[in-house]
């Protein structure tokens, strides 16, 4: 059955990206009540994950845009992360530290939800870049330019936790 | 020395290689130390976020087939909102159709009386059909806007004082900037049309509030 087989993952994905269990655990039914009006419109049954992912992100936005109705969306931050990514901490000390699952969460945090979105799908998920700009609505380009520029930007902030805590 | 193209550095850390590929990679990865870094991060990344435990879903059926056999209902609002909007995209193609239309070309310029060259400058009067789908329209709107008032008169009761006070001025703003366009729309066709718009304009500030107090606990 379909809910079995992809609910973790979409449910896993909307937490990761609402940040709140009972917004995710709704936005997670929410995703599969649509995927069942909408299934006529899935051209692959092997693309059926990031069709899926695609839903669930329509559903994501829709919350944050009540959520955030008095107040104005942030600008994206800048890639002020970019030139001081890689400064030293290995990636074998990031895996090592027990702070580090914790540290992770504020890390994805961090990133905007549209970066941390393309990440997530990519590295998490293991989505193909053009299932992810499918489900973005970007250009190929640009799902490649996000996902650099959020890597980026998780490596700075784990590398840069490490860095604190051992002082 | 050339480096991997981190598309293929990913692939081989989410294990996504063919083995003749990942042979490759390997091989270049223990000559070269900025891709073997490199794809020491991307491992990193890769178990740092797939060890995270996954939340049970199973429960969450239920609510799912729940949804399907009884869906929800849109409120009437929604309803009177949808109507409105439709009527009114149609009515504002209708009317850029009608001054689009080319006029019949006069056979010979006409003869200018004294009176008709004092009314130069004046306003050409509005096609009959346009001035009824303008009717229309607005009247739409006028009976959708009343529905929404309704509704969140309906609901300011049960809103935090100071959230009404904001949501009062919202509206109250908004349809002060209705009440000016359409003080001087009279026969103006391009007036009339922004009366439209500050009709939209005035609905999607109603539902805002409806949507958003509907949404809250």
């Amino acid at each position: 059955m379909i809910f079995d087989r992809e609910s973790p993952g979409v449910r896993r994905f909307l937490g990761d990206l609402l940040r709140d269990d009972a917004a995710a655990d709704e936005g997670t039914q929410e995703t599969f009540v649509r995927a069942h009006h909408r299934l006529g419109t899935l051209e692959q049954a092997s693309r059926l994950q990031g069709w899926l992912f695609g839903i669930a992100r329509m559903v994501f936005l829709e919350q944050i845009r009540r959520k955030r109705r008095d107040a104005p969306l942030p600008e994206p931050e800048e890639d002020r992360f970019q030139l001081q990514a890689d400064r030293g901490a290995s990636p074998e000390a990031v895996l090592l530290s027990a702070e580090s699952d914790r540290m992770l969460d504020g890390a994805l945090a961090d990133l905007s939800d549209e970066r941390r979105s393309a990440l997530l799908m990519r590295i998490d998920h293991g989505l193909g870049y053009g299932e992810i700009a499918a489900a973005m609505g970007w250009s190929l380009q640009k799902v490649k330019n996000e996902i650099h520029r959020a890597r980026l930007q998780l490596r700075s902030r784990l590398a840069g936790y490490l860095e604190g805590g051992a002082r | 020395m050339t480096h991997l193209p981190v598309e293929d550095l990913e692939a081989c850390a989410l294990g996504e290689l063919g083995a003749t590929r990942l042979a490759e990679v390997e091989a270049h990865v223990a000559a070269c130390a900025d891709c073997a870094r490199e794809l020491a991060w991307l491992r990193a990344e890769r178990t740092l976020l797939s060890r995270r435990p996954s939340p049970p879903t199973a429960h969450l059926w239920a609510g799912v087939a729940t949804r399907l056999q009884h869906p929800r209902r849109r409120p009437r609002w929604a309803w009177r909102m949808a109507v409105a909007s439709g009527v009114g995209a149609a009515a504002a193609a209708a009317v850029l159709v009608a001054m689009l239309r080319p006029k019949p070309l006069p056979l010979a310029p006409p003869a200018q009386s004294p009176i008709a060259r004092s009314e130069r400058g004046k306003r050409p009067p509005i096609d009959p059909k346009t001035l009824a789908a303008l009717d229309r329209a607005e009247a739409d709107y006028r009976n959708a806007a009343q529905t929404l008032e309704g509704e969140y008169a309906r609901l300011r009761p049960s809103i935090d004082p100071e959230l009404a006070r904001r949501w009062d001025e919202t509206l109250t703003r908004a349809r002060a900037q209705l009440g000016e366009s359409r003080a001087v729309a009279a026969d103006d066709v391009n007036v009339r049309m922004r009366v439209l718009d500050g009709y939209a304009g005035y609905l999607r500030s109603l539902r805002d509030v409806l949507e958003s107090e509907e949404a809250s606990p």
